[in-house]
């Protein structure tokens, strides 16, 4: 007899996140950063999981609609007295209201969502290599206006002054619920049909899955996933550039979710606090750290390390760390037999 | 029987978890024309493009005149003699059929006696010379086989595999494809033969097994082509 | 760019025409460097412009080199540096599907990127002066029009490099088997083409490529830094998946048609009507891909590029 528990997959990412939370409260107002953005990576990479995981389809344009979302939750929350001072070319509806964190988070949202639904009706028809770069003339076009257009936003400089959260709450109750959505949406019977696409959208389309139907539901899914994201991020930082949520970022999530594993939820999310790990820990090594010896490298050293692991890991396992099985006790797969469920299974 | 030029033993191969070929072994002895053939998906292709190192292999031996050619790389099995004649015709369109035939060449040990060689397709196969500097891609489906038997010969296999040469082609073409066959038993080439045409393979080959879920099921001779009864037991078992 | 923002609009000249001209030349090289690697192994190389990168550290590092010897070595890195790519990222890399290619590649050009701050670093300053060729950025006067030296040089060295490469192609067995192997490597390594010598030929192409493209692009942008040629790459990239990177010369024209394209617009329009540029240009490509996928200049409509 098999027998899964459906909810242990999620319960584990989420548990995981909320010891993270619990975590950072305990540790020195320097540290509590490194773990504010592991959070905010999980809900990024989750985000971006949505899309790439589910569909198979590689993209390098969800990190426009963590830009965007984060652009417009930053905008609409910067109290309008300071406004005229620090964006004094803004549209004057934009100018003249403002916005409580949460309902900006919603806003960050939505704006992220119809921007993906309004780009995947024609994009979501590419697949492949042609999806690739499409995508990526998304990243490219998001990040030229968002660094010129001053009406909208700060144009290339800083935008700041944007209302910081209090602690690890609001962050992780957000990737909360990124996580929660990612995962109902996977178990759903659109989900399903999409993963299915992923292994042969040749035979799904034969079997009546419109494989473009499906995919747009998940890149706006993702897209709306996205904003929330960047609208977290913004409240955890304060300030937010176009510099900042462009190709670097990209190249991050990308690798932090292929690290973990692409094809499952579990994979996004221990990819990205391992990466997060690496990352935090290397850097506090550039600046001295004591490991049993003193441990000092040399300024730049996290991004060649950081480079190196994650490439040797892509072509030594490129299935990632979790194989891109769901969360699951140790104990628990062997009750439930050999085999992870098919729809779980690797990469084809 | 150690005189078999081409040997399987035990052939098994496997696409993930779906065996695809068996516990197969035969033998083509020097010279010997042998046929290959079965319903759809029986493995007969599988077993080709295992031969030429074109799939991994998870069990059993292949011998090329005694020697294991199992696990060495395509183009390994190609320079040690054996050539293969793909399911359609795998010719490169947008080359010349000169460039084509040159290719073949790529194949041999030596590249002594090529012109010679070469001499002997252009006799046996005249569009190959006529149409030397067309692309490949315009010639008609007949020519276009034609060239790749042409391809494969230039390489001076000591084992010629071909896989489903009548595929697709009318019939009178097919009786070309035959003829062009016939000659090249003349000569002395070992032959294993993968068709559709079970009839007529039976009738041509010294000695034709029958593939079926990915395992040999029967031997047959030419005198069986002619009891019709067999052929179809044959298919349906 | 080339100081040519300050010449009001619509003044396309023909200096500027020149000026695009090699710039779609070094373009269309970096696509030939990047299509032929496409080509054997379908992988696009995103850590091609890092290859081009390394070339221009040599050539700063060896500044005070002869210059011929300046040269050699930038060749000399290049080359070496594709090849341990090629044994080191694409060779285990051959049977994974399209997206993790693509991000390893992305990962690959992250750390060389990283690799070169940590070794500029070093005198506290980010970023190399690369001073052997300026004298290739003065003009001279043909026909009364005022051209830079670099933008001929450009335009004559690709006409040399893709003329080369078109006998090596075109007139060589080696050659032949090559474009085999970019049609369908399963059946040319069927007929005996050795996979490794072709890909080997392939990878030190792209190398050299990318080394002429380094000493080209030194003399425009004569200051090294750990992001040289990534800008240029990510246009070439697209110009060469837009051009159709099926076949080596739609990809080539690709690259070239991009950079003709960018090097008139940017040459013609004053600055701040040029700050939106990008999103028209990517804007415009996501309209072929979308009508024509497979590529501009390619014959049909779908392709591998749909495939993979």
């Amino acid at each position: 007899m098999t027998r899964r528990i459906p909810a242990l997959e999620v319960l584990g990412p989420m548990l995981l996140v909320v010891l993270v939370g619990l975590l950072s409260t305990q540790v020195s107002l320097a540290n509590e950063q490194y773990f504010l953005s592991a959070l905010i990576s999980v809900g990024m990479v989750v985000a971006v999981y949505v899309f790439v995981g589910n569909s198979g389809v590689l993209s390098f344009g969800q990190i426009s609609f963590v830009a965007v979302g984060g652009f417009a939750s930053g905008v609409m929350t910067i109290p309008v007295e300071s406004k005229s001072g620090v964006l004094p070319e803004l549209f004057p509806v934009l100018r003249d209201h403002t916005l409580g964190t949460i309902p900006s988070l919603g806003l960050a949202a939505l704006v992220g969502g119809v921007l993906a639904l309004v780009l995947g009706l024609p994009l979501m028809r590419l697949s492949g290599l042609a999806a690739g770069i499409a995508t990526f003339a998304v990243l490219e076009i998001t990040h030229n206006i968002l660094r010129e257009w001053t009406k909208i936003g700060p144009g290339a400089t800083t935008l700041s002054l944007i209302p910081e959260s209090d602690g690890a709450l609001q962050p992780v109750i957000g990737v909360l619920i990124i996580i929660a959505i990612a995962y109902a949406y996977q178990r759903s019977r659109l989900g399903r049909l999409l993963r299915a696409s992923r292994e042969d959208a040749a035979a799904a389309a034969a079997v009546g899955v419109n494989v473009h139907r499906q995919r747009l539901f998940a890149f706006t899914l993702s897209g709306a996933l996205a904003g929330l994201a960047g609208g977290i991020y913004v409240h955890i930082l304060g300030s937010i550039t176009a510099d900042s949520v462009y190709l670097e970022l990209t190249f991050l999530t990308l690798a932090m979710l292929v690290f973990g594993g692409a094809t499952s939820l579990w994979g996004a999310v221990l990819g990205a606090l391992v990466v997060s790990a690496l990352d935090s820990f290397l850097s506090q090594a550039e600046s001295g750290v004591n490991v049993g010896f003193e441990l000092d490298l040399p300024q730049g050293t996290t991004l060649v390390i950081l480079g190196v692991v994650m490439a040797t890991m892509l072509i030594l396992r490129p299935s990632g760390i979790t194989g891109g099985r769901e969360f699951s006790l140790p104990f628990g797969r062997r009750l439930a037999g050999r085999r992870p469920p098919a729809e779980e299974g690797t990469a084809p | 029987m150690s005189d078999a030029m081409l040997e399987l033993a035990g052939l098994d191969v496997s696409y993930g978890s779906v065996a695809a070929v068996r516990n197969v072994s035969l033998e083509v002895g020097r010279g010997e024309v042998v046929g290959l053939i079965g319903p759809n998906g029986a493995g007969k292709s599988t077993t080709l493009h295992a031969i030429m190192g074109l799939v991994g292999v998870r069990g059993g031996e292949i011998r090329l005149a005694g020697a294991s050619v199992r696990g060495r790389s395509p183009e390994s099995v190609a320079r040690s003699g054996i050539s293969l004649v793909p399911e359609g015709r795998r010719i490169f369109a947008d080359l010349t059929v000169e460039e084509n035939l040159r290719l073949g060449l790529s194949g041999r040990r030596s590249q002594a006696g090529a012109a010679d060689d070469i001499a002997a397709v252009h006799a046996q196969f005249p569009i190959v010379k006529e149409f030397a500097h067309r692309r490949a891609g315009v010639l008609s489906g007949g020519q276009q086989q034609q060239l790749a038997i042409a391809r494969a010969l230039v390489a001076r296999p000591d084992v010629l595999l071909l896989d489903e040469p009548s595929l697709g082609l009318a019939p009178k073409i097919v009786d070309a494809v035959f003829a062009a066959l016939a000659e090249i038993r003349e000569r002395g080439i070992t032959v294993l033969l993968v068709e559709q045409r079970a009839q007529r393979t039976v009738a041509f080959a010294d000695r034709t097994y029958l593939m079926a879920n990915g395992e040999i099921r029967m031997t047959m001779t030419p005198a069986d082509a002619g009891d019709t009864d067999k052929m179809v037991a044959a298919y349906l078992s | 760019m080339n100081a040519l923002g300050v010449i009001p609009f619509a003044s396309i000249n023909a200096q500027v025409i020149v000026d695009a001209l090699g710039l779609g030349a070094t373009y269309a090289l970096m696509a030939v460097g990047i299509g032929l690697v496409f080509g054997v192994l379908r992988l696009v190389n995103f850590a091609y412009g890092q290859l081009i990168m390394a070339g221009a550290y040599t050539m700063a590092y060896t500044s005070d080199w002869p210059l011929v010897w300046s040269i050699a070595a930038c060749f000399v890195v290049v080359i070496a540096l594709s090849l341990a790519m090629e044994r080191a990222v694409f060779r285990p890399l051959r049977e994974q599907s399209p997206t993790v290619m693509l991000v390893t590649t992305f990962a690959i050009s992250f750390v060389l990127q990283s690799i070169a701050l940590l070794i500029d670093i070093r005198d506290d300053q980010i970023g190399e002066p690369v001073a052997s060729l300026t004298s290739l950025n003065q003009s001279v006067s043909i026909a009364g029009v005022d051209v830079r030296k670099v933008s001929i040089v450009a335009v004559l060295v690709a006409l040399a490099a893709l003329g080369a490469l078109a006998l090596l192609l075109g007139r060589t067995e080696i050659g032949l088997r090559t474009r085999a192997a970019a049609a369908d490597f399963r059946t040319a390594r069927m007929l005996g083409v050795k996979a490794n010598q072709v890909i080997a030929l392939a990878v030190v192409l792209s190398g050299a490529l990318a080394a002429a493209v380094a000493v080209i692009l030194t003399v425009q942008q004569p200051f090294v830094t750990p992001d040289f040629a990534l800008h240029d790459t990510i246009i070439v990239l697209v110009g060469v998946v837009v051009g159709g990177i099926d076949r080596l010369w739609t990809a080539t024209l690709g690259g070239f048609v991009i950079g003709l394209t960018s090097g008139i617009v940017n040459g013609a329009l004053p600055t701040d009507s040029t700050v939106y540029l990008p999103s028209v240009v990517m804007a415009l490509v996501i309209l072929v891909l979308l009508l024509r996928p497979a590529g501009l200049f390619a014959r049909g409509r779908s392709s591998v590029v749909d495939r993979v």
